[in-house]
């Protein structure tokens, strides 16, 4: 069984900085893994290479098996990657429920054309239970007919984390998701992202600074440092090991 | 063949000038404030008016007129940073919508002050005949090459050597970084874009005599302006300097092989194929690596 | 309830300018600035969904309105098909010529796109200047004739007066403007308003961006050129002037002022921008001057135009804004 997401030699560079060196990711099975490393270690550009937001100068990524880094963003999207942004990205003129709809519309240009001259509101309607069941998981259902931009910052991170779920991906990539998240909520968001992985059996790949969110919710921790993956393992391991430490505080 | 090539280059250089002295101003803004001017073409028309008003009501005096146009430009360029393009900031689209309305207002309110014909300037540089072996110029054409030429030497001074010149390089490489080092970036923005208007305004008024005073006169030198820019790179001053010349003067020669008429589709067809193949230009920054 | 009491509304609109040359038939004069306001009123929905809607800034859109005008043109003097046909095959070759330009163009960043189309809009306008045995020339092509009669037993459409032609083009109109709305309320038009809103986030749920852009730019280049067939037809004489760059920016002008992104801000902007200015006889210069400046006024102040004001009032007097709403 191939691994679900491998990645070989991967290397991106802008100008004279690689933010990405030579990374060798392996996620053989579902999971929540995190990804974790000092500022500048290469985390985001890590990620908007595997989801082809950025293209890599050199390496191989393969989705359960198949060579993906030539493909284009949204057509990683439609064989299962799910992300969210760093600085949360919704749709702020819609509705929280047309955020998650969004999210479930089948996008292929020819499809939607087709959808156009036969107004066919059926997958919509089939969908609608369920964008109301994901909107109540986080306490937004009352938020349903409200645009996004109306939501507190917190409550954006939860919207466009159930608006990637409504999608049924096979990954699903979070950056950052406990930054600028009250405190009080921090357990929440940790319950319903445990729930997630209990629930739907995916990959979870999370990128945090906030070590004791991701620490007691990933079962496999993957430090980077300058571009290059340090070490990892299990959360126990990473925080014992030296080099790690020292890349930390040094 | 060769004269007549020696003839449109000469032609070329002067035109390209014209063209350098929007590129210019129009590249200054771009740069320093991520603006497309695209009422660039109307200040540049309006010089030529001001100048035309300033030689003939007011002094007879060429060069007066000229100093006076930059000035009125620049008093205009001012008011429109402050009042139009500083609270539209952010907003690209917007910023757009309302410099297609100063081109209304503009070239309209020039229509409606002055009449729809075009002006003369008649003035001694322009009545003045060189020789050069057997061709023949106006001295305006040296004129404009020769104030030009001083410009953007001043410029690149002014831009390289002063405290001033030097702040406006710092906010178009990173307007963030140079607030944080203590930059006020509203007044750089302002002054890039008063100087950016004069320097429009010169271009009008060294222009005027030769060609006659219009509402659309400033209309092709925005295009061709715009051209230069992309052409020469996008935030890139001495890409405006180049780009302009450049097109000047292949238009001025492609008049020996292609009928007038089409002169000015040879410079958009330039245009688009530099977008197309090269868009970040001669001298400017690529941006790779977006998928 | 909200979407029928919107459809009401937009169909007794309707209703009542169908009525006007019933209900007031003596005025010709109006009946011809309502005539050519729709026929500003149909590209203005073509850059309403390629501005309004996607988020795309076109500066020589009526470009796209000159190759359907010409072909529509050309196959009516020469008797080759009639109206519909002529109409349609315009529509087709102004949508070609979308497709070819937006293809190498639309991957380019914002400003370079905008700058892009101003040069494309200044080309086919030199072409169409300068085209002589294809376009006439600066004279352009005159005596377009009318459509034939459309003879339906109990009625007969002369549309060679206006009352025939104005109901002909508001049937134009009408049928745009179903178009429009149809795109506009399917999940088409939603990948759309995504794009506007985030290309990044429209991206990354899935959405073919640049194929999404391509589509709704050879579409609205389409609509251009069924509004330059329809303008030409009813002026009889196809002219170059009629799609210079001015005319171009006065479209931008229509939809911004319409309100970009509300189903019937073209036509707002298109009655306000061609009939007004008729009924209080101000100069033309003058009326440009004021245009201009209402321009800058709503970039600065209203930039979702007539209609996003009337919305903004509607939700402020309690009612949900509903009839203009962009999607929902």
């Amino acid at each position: 069984m191939p691994a679900i997401l491998e990645t070989a030699g991967l290397r991106k560079a802008f100008g004279g900085i690689v933010a990405v060196d030579n990374v060798a990711l392996s996620i053989p099975e579902p999971g929540i893994y995190g990804l974790i490393g000092p500022n500048g270690a290469g985390k985001t550009t890590l990620f908007d290479v595997i989801c082809g937001r950025q293209l890599p100068d050199r390496g191989t990524i393969r989705f359960e098996g198949q060579p993906i880094e030539t493909l284009r963003v949204h057509q990683r999207a439609r064989l299962g990657f799910s992300r969210t942004f760093q600085e949360c990205r919704v749709l702020v003129e819609e509705t929280c429920l047309d955020n998650v709809l969004f999210a479930a519309q089948d996008k292929r240009l020819g499809s939607e054309l087709i959808q156009c001259t036969t107004r066919n509101a059926h997958a919509r309607q089939a969908a609608m239970a369920e964008a109301r069941r994901l909107l109540a998981l986080v306490n937004l259902e009352s938020y349903a007919d409200a645009p996004a931009a109306s939501l507190s910052y917190g409550q954006r991170r939860l919207l466009e984390i159930v608006s990637v779920l409504i999608a049924r991906p096979k990954i699903l990539l979070l950056d950052e998701p406990a930054s600028g998240v009250n405190p009080t909520l921090l357990n929440t968001l940790r319950d319903f992202l445990r729930r997630i992985y209990d629930e739907r059996r995916i990959v979870l790949l999370i990128v945090e600074h906030n070590m004791e969110f991701i620490m007691s919710l990933a079962s496999h921790i993957v430090v980077m440092h300058q571009g290059q993956i340090l070490a990892q393992g299990a959360p126990a391991e990473v925080r014992a090991d030296a080099r790690v430490i020292e890349a930390y505080l040094g | 063949m060769l004269t007549a090539l020696l003839e449109q280059i000469v032609n070329g250089t002067m035109i390209g000038c014209i063209y350098v002295l929007v590129a210019l101003g129009m590249v200054l803004i771009f740069g320093v404030m991520q603006v497309l001017n695209f009422a660039h073409g109307v200040l540049f028309m309006a010089g030529g008016y001001v100048c035309h008003f300033a030689f003939f009501k007011l002094t007879g005096s060429y060069p007066a007129a000229i100093a006076l146009s930059m000035l009125a430009l620049a008093a205009l360029g001012l008011v429109l940073e402050r009042a139009v393009f500083r609270p539209l900031r952010d907003n690209i689209q917007m910023q757009i919508v309302a410099s297609l309305g100063l081109i209304l207002v503009i070239q309209n309110g020039v229509v409606a002050l002055w009449g729809p014909n075009a002006l003369q300037m008649r003035v001694p540089t322009a009545e003045t005949i060189v020789r050069l072996g057997s061709l023949s110029f106006t001295a305006q054409h040296f004129v404009i090459i020769g104030t030009v030429a001083v410009t953007i030497v001043i410029l690149q001074l002014f831009l390289v050597r002063s405290r001033l010149g030097t702040a406006i390089r710092a906010t178009s490489q990173n307007a963030d970084a140079a607030r944080v080092v203590g930059i006020d970036t509203n007044r750089i923005f302002l002054i890039t874009f008063t100087i950016g208007s004069a320097l429009a305004a010169l271009g009008g008024a060294l222009l005027g005599p030769l060609f006659l005073i219009f509402p659309q006169m400033g209309d092709l030198p925005l295009l061709k302006a715009l051209t230069a820019i992309v052409l020469g790179g996008m935030g890139s001053v001495p890409g405006a300097v180049i780009g302009g010349l450049a097109i000047g003067i292949v238009e001025s020669v492609s008049t020996l092989f292609i009928p007038t008429d089409f002169r000015d589709t040879v410079v958009f067809g330039l245009l688009i194929l530099v977008l197309l193949f090269r868009p970040w230009g001669l001298f400017g920054v690529r941006v790779r690596g977006e998928a | 309830m909200r979407p029928l009491l919107a459809s009401t509304g937009v169909l007794g609109l309707f209703a009542a300018l169908y009525l006007v040359p019933v209900v007031a038939p003596g005025q010709l004069y109006a009946l011809h600035i309502l005539t050519l306001a729709l026929c500003y009123a149909v590209p203005a929905i073509g850059l309403n969904l390629l501005f309004g809607y996607t988020g795309l800034v076109s500066l020589g859109h009526m470009g796209f309105a000159g190759v359907g005008a010409y072909a529509t043109a050309l196959l009516m003097k020469n008797g080759i098909v009639g109206f519909a046909p002529a109409l349609l095959a315009g529509a087709v070759a102004a949508g070609a010529v979308g497709l070819l330009v937006g293809v190498p163009c639309l991957r380019l960043r914002s400003h370079f796109f905008i700058i892009v189309t101003l040069a494309v809009g200044v080309i086919l306008y030199t072409l169409f200047n300068n085209l002589d045995a294809l376009t006439g020339g600066a004279e352009g092509l005159p005596g377009i004739p009318r459509p034939q009669p459309l003879d339906l037993g109990f009625i007969v459409f002369d549309f060679r007066r206006p009352q025939g032609f104005y109901w002909l083009a508001l049937t134009v109109f009408a049928a745009t403007f179903v178009v429009q709305w149809m795109i506009v309320r399917s999940d088409f038009g939603r990948s759309l308003a995504a794009i506007r809103q985030d290309e990044t986030i429209a991206a990354a749920r899935g959405v073919d961006v640049f194929a999404h852009k391509l589509a709704v730019f050879t579409i609205s280049a389409a609509i251009a050129g069924i509004g330059g067939g329809l303008k030409v037809t009813f002026l009889r004489a196809a002219a170059p002037l009629s799609f210079e760059l001015l005319e171009s920016i006065n479209l931008v002008m229509i939809v911004i002022l319409g309100g970009a992104g509300y189903l019937l801000g073209p036509l707002v902007g298109a009655v306000l921008f061609i009939a007004i200015p008729e009924v209080l006889r101000i100069a033309n210069e003058l009326r440009l001057v004021i245009f201009g400046v209402v321009l800058v006024l709503l970039a600065l102040y209203a930039p979702r135009g007539v209609c996003g004001l009337l919305a903004a009032l509607r939700r402020r007097l309690g009612s949900k804004g509903f009839a203009h709403a962009r999607h929902s």
